[in-house]
């Protein structure tokens, strides 16, 4: 029995990831915020204000789909708090990162695909992209931030006790990152993540841009500042959930 | 004779709170043993720090002869759980559900998917196996959250309260299927506060209570400690005079022992005592307005070292 039963972390981690997937697709709410919330504001934009504001609000818009991940992350990791899954799978041979890294996982798959459908959306409303903009740009950039978006998800899930109060307290992250960042107005904090993405993605969508500054520097910065909130969001994590 | 556990001095403080208070045991291999008491007794807490999820604050304890501090992982490979409240994932279906834990344990695709569809079929959900799990009823959950800790046929089993809330023909369906894994030799430890289940699937249980052991032994032997005498109850209106009534009672030389117990009820232990009611009535002089004569149990064990009901 021991021989055949040794469990690998890789497979741990598959595992771990499809039982999220699992779990997401079944409840319809979740689909709608993740793609709902960043729709809106297309729709909005586009049918609203017309093609012309629309053209120049649409790499805010695009950034703005994977700040939504906030609120489904620390929902997720809060739902395994509040209802003990997270107790019962930590009785089995599975360690606290696997499952850890497994949420981060689903979360980041989410995201590609999120910004895939996002992208493709703006274009089938009839944004207009330089012809020399970089494609593999247009779809890392907001990746990145999915990355900031995981940390502070992870920072909120440590605090919070429940599902409930993380999806309400989420609001007080996306919103100051969706407006201090300019994604929908101008931006009021140049430094923080969304700011940085938005600055960057315009120069690739609008102008086509491939210079350093801004769109290499300001990379190094979002991934600075998803590497440190990650971090940061693992260390409370891990502590929160820590074995006493 | 093998040893399964066996911890010395095993202690959990919650700040003021001594949740478990020096907890001694030996428990052999292949056996079921009961930990019995109240509500807050800790019987929860001692499951939780042998399935390594919980430190203790002080003590020792090996479980398949593996530390509980430094092997963790050893422990967790041969161990199931499960545990007093339905965890679950509600957007899994049961068998998702189940698969996830046999998959967590590395088991082979092949061996999870036969047997998995061999328990739902022994618990009576194999009709609702594609179903998600949160449309199940309590009971329904309540199977297969047992089941969650058994798919990897685990060398030692911990049941933590595992018919807590459930009817008494799908508590009759679990104790089967429990007995049918002692069968096994797979070492059980069940915590209950229903002392049928403790008399009914023990062969050897403890009785705690604020974090101690009170009483060790078989059932009957638990039992035996009270005599051979009838437990008669009685529920009398005279509350303020509950411990007059017992002396009175006690002064005849067939009763054994009395306790109050509750707000208004005197439990006697006496040889004979269906057969005695009537001396007994005619010595104690009270209102009653109802009384039983039984067999002892280990409610009455408890009764007889606390004063109190498990349930109180």
């Amino acid at each position: 029995m021991e021989k055949k039963m040794r469990p690998k972390i890789i497979q741990q981690l598959r595992y771990l990831t499809i039982k999220n997937f699992k779990s997401m697709i079944r409840e319809v709410s979740q689909l709608v915020w993740i793609f709902g919330y960043p729709l809106v504001f297309i729709l909005l934009f586009r049918f609203g204000y017309g093609l012309e504001v629309f053209n120049i609000f649409a790499p805010g818009v695009i950034i703005l789909a994977p700040i939504v991940l906030i609120s489904q992350l620390a929902g997720h990791f809060a739902e395994e708090k509040e209802s003990g899954t997270l107790q019962r799978l930590v009785t089995t041979p599975v360690s606290r990162s696997t499952v850890l890294l497994s949420g981060l996982f689903s979360q980041l798959i989410v995201a590609a695909v999120q910004i895939v459908v996002m992208l493709l959306l703006t274009l089938l409303f009839g944004v207009s992209i330089n012809p020399n903009a970089n494609i593999f740009l247009l779809f890392f950039i907001p990746f990145l931030v999915a990355f900031t978006s995981l940390g502070f998800g992870l920072i909120l899930a440590s605090v919070v006790r429940t599902a409930s109060s993380a999806g309400g307290l989420a609001w007080f992250i996306i919103l100051p990152l969706q407006f201090l960042g300019g994604l929908l107005t101008a931006p009021l904090l140049d430094f923080i993540p969304t700011a940085l993405a938005a600055e960057a993605m315009g120069a690739v969508m609008i102008y086509g841009s491939t210079a350093f500054d801004p769109i290499g520097l300001n990379l190094i910065l979002i991934a600075i500042w998803g590497i440190g909130l990650i971090l940061l969001g693992i260390l409370l994590f891990r502590r929160k959930t820590a074995i006493l | 004779m093998e040893i399964a556990i066996e911890t010395h001095n095993l202690k959990k403080y919650f700040d003021e709170i001594h949740a478990v208070d020096g907890i001694d045991l030996q428990i052999p291999k292949g056996s079921l043993f009961g930990v019995l008491g109240p509500n807050g007794a800790g019987k929860t807490t001692i499951i939780r720090m042998l399935s390594t999820i919980l430190h203790p604050t002080d003590g020792t304890a090996t479980v398949l002869g593996f530390d509980i501090k430094k092997e963790a992982l050893e422990i967790k490979k041969r161990i199931g759980v499960c545990p007093q409240e339905l965890v679950l994932y509600p957007r899994l279906t049961a068998r998702e559900n189940i698969h996830l834990i046999a998959q967590m344990h590395g088991m082979a695709k092949k061996d999870y998917k036969e047997r998995t569809d061999d328990l739902l079929g022994k618990m009576n959900l194999l009709d609702r196996a594609n179903s998600l799990v949160k449309g199940f009823s309590g009971g329904m959950k309540r199977r297969v959250n047992v089941l969650m800790a058994v798919i990897h046929e685990p060398e030692l089993l911990f049941f933590d309260e595992p018919t807590a809330g459930l009817d008494p023909q799908s508590r009759r369906v679990v104790w089967d299927f429990i007995r049918d894994f002692q069968e096994r030799e797979c070492t059980i430890i069940l915590t209950t506060h229903n002392m049928e289940e403790a008399d009914d699937l023990s062969d050897e249980l403890v009785i705690i209570d604020h974090g101690k052991i009170i009483s060790q032994g078989t059932p009957d032997e638990l039992k035996g400690k009270l005599g051979e005498g009838d437990i008669l109850e009685f529920k009398i209106k005279e509350i303020e005079q509950r411990n007059e009534i017992i002396e009175r009672a006690k002064s005849l030389e067939f009763v054994r022992w009395g306790k109050p117990v509750g707000k208004h009820r005197i439990v006697l232990n006496a040889l004979d005592g269906l057969r005695r009611v009537s001396e007994i009535m005619e010595v104690i002089k009270v209102k009653m307005e109802d009384i039983s004569v039984r067999k002892n149990t280990l409610e009455d064990v408890f009764i007889d070292i606390t004063g109190r009901r498990l349930r109180d």
